[in-house]
């Protein structure tokens, strides 16, 4: 054999070659001819390596040095720098998709380092088409052994100790399988292979195909040998070309060598293999419509039984397995079952190839143990979510499979513990699901493959898939009703039950499983007619306005921005909120992830417009149109605290007419908006416009007024016709660790509360901050202001995972402020006063049920960080001690129970929502309460019935521009103005945002792409 | 042959093992239904999935006609849960197509239908059908045939007579999913297919996705055309089948009150095709004589059936030589009312409807075809089914039952048993053996009847004595038993004179145009009652027919005359295979 310097694989995968690795290979050859370099570089063009979505991809041995996106250019740098003086390229090394962090070799990086391959045990590494190089790596000798030293009964044993189990999706036993054709009485039977890959997003079986084709003619040979068949089928689909190309190309090659056909090594066993190519039908995938295919007649299932075993192909018992169960059977053979046996689980053992699809960084195949974590395939080895997103559930199996939630992400990857979850294992399909998939959709997507893929034989099927689909596309229009919900479950059910074959029996799996853990989205859209996810496009006018909680106008108020008519534009906010200056300063944009301007470069800055509008009518007509009610009513409304929710409902009440008072125990109206959001980032001046704004419409705010203390609960229910209850949630929850009363420890919120009601309050020099929301960021940006020299925030996950705003949490690190993830206090030290805290290192473990993996703290792992002041900023809970007991359905949390749609609470004439009902959330959550309190409250005075009543969406009546048809041109956001971070750390809590100016505004307005216009 | 124990809905019953649940079942006196299965053809596809069942330990529930019994097998056939997935799946098949049973031509007689009202569906909550729109419409090109696509509920019965029985293979399964729908096997419309329209698809068609191409109409309106003098003839087989559409037993006679009907519905004259088929004896016998005496080509195949003649011109168009030149009966009639009889009674033939009520929906193509022209017009202008005719008695409000007994009018009324027995498979064989061994050996039959020549096996052999002289006849019914007969001539391998060969099983009286349901048990009803037709008639041979002695004297002078060859005998043109673009 040759020697080479270096090996160099080049990945002929088919998404390689797809994205142009047959021009890499042509070019290197060319170079490495140039060079006189092909007597020391050895070139070969390899089957998928499996990091799809990066190639083409390359790897130099010995040292494995990978790299990906090639492009031809780059290949005279590497023959260059690498090949001649050494240096391997770092430019066009792999990159980890989070860090961005060059990695050298192919084992070091994550992707490749937890996988285990034994299918795939040569794609990526030999020449398909060199039948030599499969010898080499141990080919064919698991054929020589069983025709030179096993009994057929040995073979069965043998599989029979791996535990394998049928990969494309049944998951029989397939020794059991194996032993059944050899006991099934006849003279001629068949081997299959059933090649016919069809779920959308799988594409093991065709990398196995093109990559190791050998694999298959050697086990499809044993299997012959085993059942005592003479004659063998693969039944490959017409789409995949370069799979059947290499196939015949090894058929071939094996013939040459006598290790098919006649005589096969000199013995007197004979075997052949032919292909059989399918025109790709899905339903061709199940084994009897497969067997109807290859005998000529349209692919259609007949019932079982008899299995294919007693009667298969032209009625003769035939053993039929898929491609990747055949690629195990060699090295189970040469190894032994034990060997195979030692990955996986109770009744999955093994390994298991995958295809990793949809919102995931690493897209591509992965070969991974059973009873591997579907979180760890995920996170470790796919690389989490791109773009920030958060991941909602994974499809597994395909439109027979199911989704599951990320409450799961713990599930060993078995045969058992997915089935369990209404999902299957399957032929491997998985695909990522991120916060941007509609559920509803996605179960439509799959019925609608299935309706065009059912072969039209049994009625269930047939008809019922149909009727299934019917349903969907209504939910998905907003013409569902719950009856309609009610019956796609019961004919799913009957699906499953009455269908002919597989197909159908699994057909409504997709649908089932996701009401099954998705039934609240699917009410949305029935109920509220709404899509959260933004993609039902018949149910809003633009993702933006889609997203909005308050589901503002916003691509009408952007174009009003773009053509300088402020007030027109703040009319527009107005329709949906009193409160614009303050959404446009602090509301959690979900409007922005999911505009459609993101996908060019970045979304318009939709919450910078708002604020512009706001700002803009303080400085030039404030006070100005003010609204009148239109009609006066002598119904009298209290509303119980004036945070976000309190308001809003105040000024919808006061809009209608009603006789409305707040009462809020603070010195000030506001709630949190004034007790827990310093002013550098909502100053008080916005706070008090706003409040006066709905004063000035007649509501009344009664201050230094707390229910319970100040007037009872009882008075108010005598005096008022309907309450609103809106206390939101203040009280902090504690960090339970000894020394939490030590002088120097302040809570969150109430050390907010002290700053923002303008009392002194004293901080020391170095402060350790607990937890990762805003809370824990605007203490820690606090703290700074008032002069700590060290702020430190302590975080027991990692800094991805903070639910903080991540541009607070950007600011504060300009600010100064230091972070430590990855720990938890465990004592906060000290006499009298702090002196330290104490902590423990944290590690992540298993998943837990918000799809992240559970912080667990490494034992003797803890560290003291000396501070002199502590501020847990954990979370908050409802002080509920004003209401009487027993009266209020109140929830395990310490929330009030309430109808979701109406906010009723049951009890006569009283709502209640905002923190109160859902626990710590968003300022725009709250003001959507705010108003379903005021619409039911308003229907409860009316006399009517509370019951939710869908409500369209009102297009403002204000004229609105049309957008321009000028070419889009790539540009980012207009940047915020800031201050400096030298001016910002005053005790003047000066605004960090100084907003835009008139001509950013308008220019940022301009950027909107105006996707609320179809035609 | 080895039994199982199995309990179903906790009766224990032995079977032989291998049964399929659904026969076992019966076995116990329970009756499960079915749409698809047919086992006539030994068809069990399991597609329409109405008679599931649920098996201990077997996932989901099973089709109880495909599944084979296994011992202590357990089975329920009525849970809560099967009644309710049955029911399931009728409400599915309901809202699939149009099934609005008003305007259904097989209201009342719907397997589908029957179902509903068994499983007490009152609302369906997939979609009413009334209000569903016709989707796919209907195929209605050709002469004979429709094809409703939107009662059509896909259970491949149709597919699978047109294979089995006929093997034409003119139909077959196209598309996936809910566009799956029978097609003319890669044609846009059964007529430009292989079809033979024969009709054996629509009695198996549970529903009313088949149906001939209804002409009652049309006769109706000629009848009330005060220009237009009508006539009706009416075939053998229809006279002991026509009473199960008017509710009378299976193998009821009923040749006189369908005579008074058929006046009373204002027909002017009613003749017998009986006649034409002794005059068909006479014709055909002398061919095969002649065939036999000079030389011709042997064996001579009958050519009374036009669905087996469109099949012979498709499939075995080198063997059209074999076939008898004569017309069929019912041509010959159509020839003989226009040309001879009108002049005999003094009418302007292009004055005379010809009508004639027949067993068969070929027959309505066969009127069409341009040879059957020799009248100078169409010599037969409508041709109603026995169907047909039974729903217009009904509509018309006659009380069949108590109808006199009428006689068809003279001369070609005038009819012999052996024309009565071309109705059965083996008859046209019989009434020519008959005649033919009077003719050839000048003396009469020693006994009338030729029992070797009957029967309901599929092929029949018969070897005849004609005073000595060995003749071997061969009978096929069905055109599936037809090809075994054609492919020994086609490869020399036969010795036969004489073959007679029907295209439906059990000959004319299991035509397509017959009442549904028409199957074995019945097909032995009518069977029967052909032959008890045949012994009641004073004549029995057809050269005995005193009308037909005449008509040669007046009209054709003898047999194969000149007169006789323009009128009553014809050609076949060869339609060979086209494979059509699978595109």
């Amino acid at each position: 054999m040759e020697l080479f310097r270096l090996q160099v694989l080049i990945c002929a995968g088919g998404a390689c070659i797809s994205s142009g690795s047959k021009s890499i290979f042509q070019v290197m050859e060319e170079e490495l001819r140039n060079r006189n370099l092909t007597d020391e570089v050895k070139l070969i063009q390899t089957g998928c390596v499996g990091s799809c979505d990066i190639g083409p991809v390359m790897i130099v041995y010995p040292e494995g040095i990978f790299y990906q996106k090639l492009k031809p250019e780059d290949v005279p740098l590497i023959v260059e720098e690498h090949f001649i003086k050494g240096r391997p390229v770092k430019s066009l090394l792999y990159k980890e998709k989070s860090t961005q962090k060059e990695v050298e070799k192919y084992r070091d990086i994550d992707f490749f380092s937890r996988q285990v391959k034994v299918v795939l045990r040569n794609s990526g590494i030999i020449d398909p088409e060199k039948i030599e190089e499969y010898i080499a790596r141990d080919g064919y000798q698991a054929l020589a052994k069983v025709l030179t030293e096993m009994k057929p009964e040995d073979v069965i044993e043998s599989i029979k100790i791996s535990g394998l189990r049928g990969r494309g999706g049944g998951g029989f036993p397939t020794g059991i399988k194996w032993e059944f054709a050899r006991k099934s009485p006849g003279d001629i039977k068949y081997v299959v292979c059933n090649a016919d890959e069809g779920d959308p997003g799988a594409f093991m079986d065709r990398s196995v195909l093109e990559g190791d084709p050998h694999s298959v003619i050697e086990a499809m040979t044993i299997a012959g040998y085993t059942i005592g068949a003479k004659q063998g089928y693969i039944y490959v689909r017409a789409e995949y070309p370069l799979a059947i190309e290499r196939l015949s190309h090894a058929i071939k090659q094996a013939r040459e060598y006598g290790l098919l056909g006649d005589n096969i090594l000199g013995t007197d066993f004979s075997f052949n293999l032919d292909i059989r190519v399918g025109a790709g039908a899905f339903v061709c995938g199940e084994e009897t419509a497969l067997l109807h295919s290859i005998e000529g007649k349209r692919g259609m299932p007949r019932p079982r039984p008899p299995y294919p075993a007693v009667q298969g192909l032209f009625d003769k018992p035939t053993l039929i397995n898929n491609v990747e169960t055949y690629a195990n059977i060699p090295p189970i053979i040469l190894n032994g079952g034990e060997w195979y046996a030692k990955w996986g689980t109770e009744n999955s053992k093994g390994t298991k190839v995958f295809a990793l699809a949809g919102a995931i960084n690493n897209t591509g195949l992965i070969e991974v143990p059973m009873g591997i974590s579907l979180g760890e395939i995920v996170y470790d080895i796919g690389g989490g979510i791109p773009k920030g997103k958060e991941l909602k559930a994974i499809q597994a199996g395909g439109p027979s499979g199911g989704c599951i939630p990320k409450e799961y992400l713990s599930t060993p990857v078995d045969y058992d513990s997915i089935k369990k979850l209404g999902a299957i294992v399957g032929s491997g399909g998985l695909i990522v699901l991120d916060e941007d998939t509609c559920m509803v959709d996605l179960a439509r997507f799959f019925m609608d493959f299935i309706v065009e893929e059912s072969c039209g034989k049994c009625t269930p099927c047939r008809v019922g898939t149909r009727k299934m689909l019917q349903i969907l596309n209504k939910i998905t229009r907003g013409e569902g009703t719950l009856e309609d919900l009610d019956l796609l479950i019961k004919l799913g059910e009957q699906i499953s039950k009455t269908a002919l074959c597989g197909l159908g029996q699994t057909a409504a799996n997709p649908v089932l499983s996701t009401i099954r853990y998705f039934r609240e989205e699917y009410e949305k859209h029935i109920l509220e007619k709404r899509c959260e996810a933004g993609v039902c496009s018949s149910l809003y006018i633009s993702p933006c306005q889609n997203a909005c909680p308050l589901e503002i106008d916003v691509p009408s108020y952007v174009a009003l921005i773009g053509e300088g008519r402020f007030k027109d534009a703040l009319s527009v906010i107005r329709e949906r909120t009193p409160l614009p200056g303050i959404c446009g300063r602090v509301c959690h944009h979900p409007c922005q992830s999911k505009c459609r301007r993101g996908q060019t470069d970045e979304p318009v800055a939709i919450k910078w417009l708002k604020r512009f509008a706001a700002d803009w009518e303080i400085k030039n007509q404030p006070y100005t149109h003010i609204p009148v009610p239109v009609k006066d009513r002598i119904e009298k409304v209290a509303i119980i605290g004036s945070g976000p929710a309190g308001l809003t409902a105040a000024y919808d009440l006061a809009l209608e007419g009603f006789k409305v008072t707040v009462f809020e125990a603070m010195p000030k109206p506001g709630g949190m908006l004034k007790w827990g959001i310093p002013d550098y980032r909502l100053p008080s001046e916005i706070l008090d416009y706003e409040i006066r704004y709905i004063e000035k419409m007649g509501v009344e705010i009664k201050c230094n007024t707390k229910v319970g203390k100040d007037i009872a609960f009882e008075e108010i229910k005598k005096e008022y016709d309907a309450i609103f209850i809106a206390v939101g949630a203040q009280k902090s929850i504690k960090l339970n660790v000894p020394g939490e009363n030590l002088e120097g420890v302040i809570h969150g919120v109430d050390f907010l509360r002290k700053v923002n009601g303008g009392e002194e309050v004293a901080i020391g020099n170095s402060v350790a901050v607990i937890g990762g929301g805003n809370a824990a960021i605007d203490s820690a940006r606090t703290a700074l202001r008032l002069g700590a020299k060290e702020v430190t925030v302590v975080y027991r996950r990692l800094k991805e995972q903070m639910p903080a705003d991540k541009e607070e949490i950007r600011q504060a690190e300009k600010e100064g402020v230091k972070f430590i993830f990855l720990a938890a206090p465990v004592k906060i030290l000290g006499k009298n006063k702090v002196e330290a805290i104490e902590c423990v290192k944290m590690e992540l473990g298993p998943f837990d049920k918000s799809g992240r993996k559970k912080p667990v703290p490494i034992e003797g792992s803890n560290f003291v960080i000396p501070v002199d002041t502590v501020i847990p900023a954990l979370s908050q809970k409802t002080d509920l001690d004003f209401v009487p007991e027993d009266e209020f359905k109140i929830s395990k949390w310490g929330t009030f129970e309430v109808d979701r749609l109406t906010l009723y609470t049951g009890v006569d004439g009283i709502f209640a929502g905002g923190d109160a009902v859902t626990g710590p959330s968003t300022v725009t959550g709250s003001m959507r309460h705010g108003h379903i309190a005021a619409k039911y409250i308003k229907k409860y005075l009316d006399g009517e019935e509370v019951r939710f009543e869908y409500e369209p969406f009102h297009k403002t009546e204000i004229p609105v521009p049309e957008p321009s048809d000028e070419e889009i041109i790539e540009q980012p956001q207009r940047v915020m103005p800031t201050l400096p971070v030298s001016q910002r750390l005053g005790r003047d809590f000066a605004e960090v945002e100084l907003g835009y100016s008139v001509e950013l505004a308008m220019a940022e307005a301009q950027r909107c792409l105006r996707c609320d216009r179809t035609e | 042959m080895e039994k199982v124990t199995i309990t179903i809905d906790g009766q224990k019953v032995e079977v032989p093992a291998g049964t399929r649940v659904l026969d076992a079942a019966a076995i116990a006196g329970i009756k499960i239904p079915t749409l698809c299965a047919y086992s006539a053809l030994d068809y069990y596809p399991g597609a329409c999935r109405v008679c599931i069942v649920q098996v201990e330990g077997m996932r989901g529930l099973q089709a109880s006609c495909a599944l084979p019994v296994r011992d202590g097998m357990v089975i329920s056939t009525r849970s809560k849960e099967v009644i309710e997935a049955r029911k399931t799946v009728i409400e599915l098949l309901l809202s699939s197509g149009v099934h609005d049973c008003n305007t259904c031509p097989r209201n009342n007689n719907c397997e589908l239908q029957t179902l509903a009202e068994m499983y007490n569906i009152r609302t369906n909550p997939y979609g009413n059908a009334l209000v569903n729109k016709r989707e796919k419409g209907k195929d209605d090109a050709g002469p004979a045939l429709v094809r409703d696509y939107d009662r059509c509920i896909l259970c491949g019965r149709c597919v699978q007579t047109c294979a089995v029985v006929q093997t034409v293979n003119a139909i077959d399964f196209a598309d996936r999913g809910y566009k799956a729908h029978i097609s003319a096997a890669g044609f846009p419309n059964i007529v430009d297919s292989y079809c033979i329209n024969c009709g054996q698809c629509i009695l198996a068609c549970p529903v009313g996705a088949l149906y001939e191409k209804e002409d009652v109409d049309n006769v109706i309106d000629a009848i009330n055309d005060p220009e237009k003098i009508v006539v009706v003839q009416t075939a053998p087989a229809t006279r002991i089948s026509l009473g199960e559409e008017l509710d009378m037993p299976y193998g009821s006679i009923v040749t006189g009150k369908m005579v008074a009907a058929l006046r009373r519905l204002g027909f002017k004259y009613v003749f017998d095709t009986d006649f034409s088929a002794d005059l068909t004896i006479i014709e055909e016998g002398h061919e095969l004589i002649h065939r036999i005496q000079n030389g011709g080509t042997l064996p001579m195949i009958t050519s009374c059936s036009p669905g087996w003649i469109r099949f012979c011109e498709t499939f075995y168009p080198d063997l059209l030589d074999h076939l008898s030149t004569c017309k069929s009966p019912q041509q010959m009639m159509g020839a003989v009312i226009k040309a001879y009889w009108a002049k005999k009674v003094g009418i302007d033939p292009s004055k005379i409807v010809s009508v004639s009520i027949m067993p068969c929906t070929a027959k309505k193509y066969e009127c069409q075809r341009p040879e059957m022209r020799s009248s100078g017009y169409q010599d037969v202008d409508y041709v109603l089914t026995t169907r047909e005719l039974g729903r217009w008695i009904r509509q018309a409000g006659i009380d069949f039952s108590k109808l006199p007994e009428e006689h068809y009018d003279d001369p070609l009324g005038e009819s012999s048993g052996a024309g009565v027995i071309f109705g059965a498979t083996g008859g046209v064989m019989e009434a020519a053996l008959r005649t033919v061994y009077e003719v050839i050996l000048n003396k009469p039959l020693p006994k009338i009847e030729f029992e070797s020549v009957r029967g309901e096996q599929g092929v029949r052999e018969a070897v005849i004595d004609l005073d000595g002289k060995e003749v071997k006849v061969a009978i096929a019914h069905g055109l599936g038993n037809a090809r075994k007969l054609l492919d020994k001539i086609r490869a020399g391998e036969c010795d036969y004179t004489f073959i007679e060969i029907m295209t439906c099983p059990g000959g004319c009286l299991g035509g397509g145009g017959q009442p549904i349901p028409t199957n074995t048990e019945i097909r032995a009803k009518r069977t029967e009652a052909i032959y008890r037709a045949d012994e009641g008639l004073p004549i029995r041979k057809s050269h005995e027919n005193p009308s037909i002695k005449k008509i040669y004297e007046d009209y054709f002078e003898k047999p194969l005359s000149e007169k006789s060859h323009h009128l009553l005998h014809t050609h076949y043109t060869p339609r060979p295979v086209i494979v059509p673009n699978d595109n």
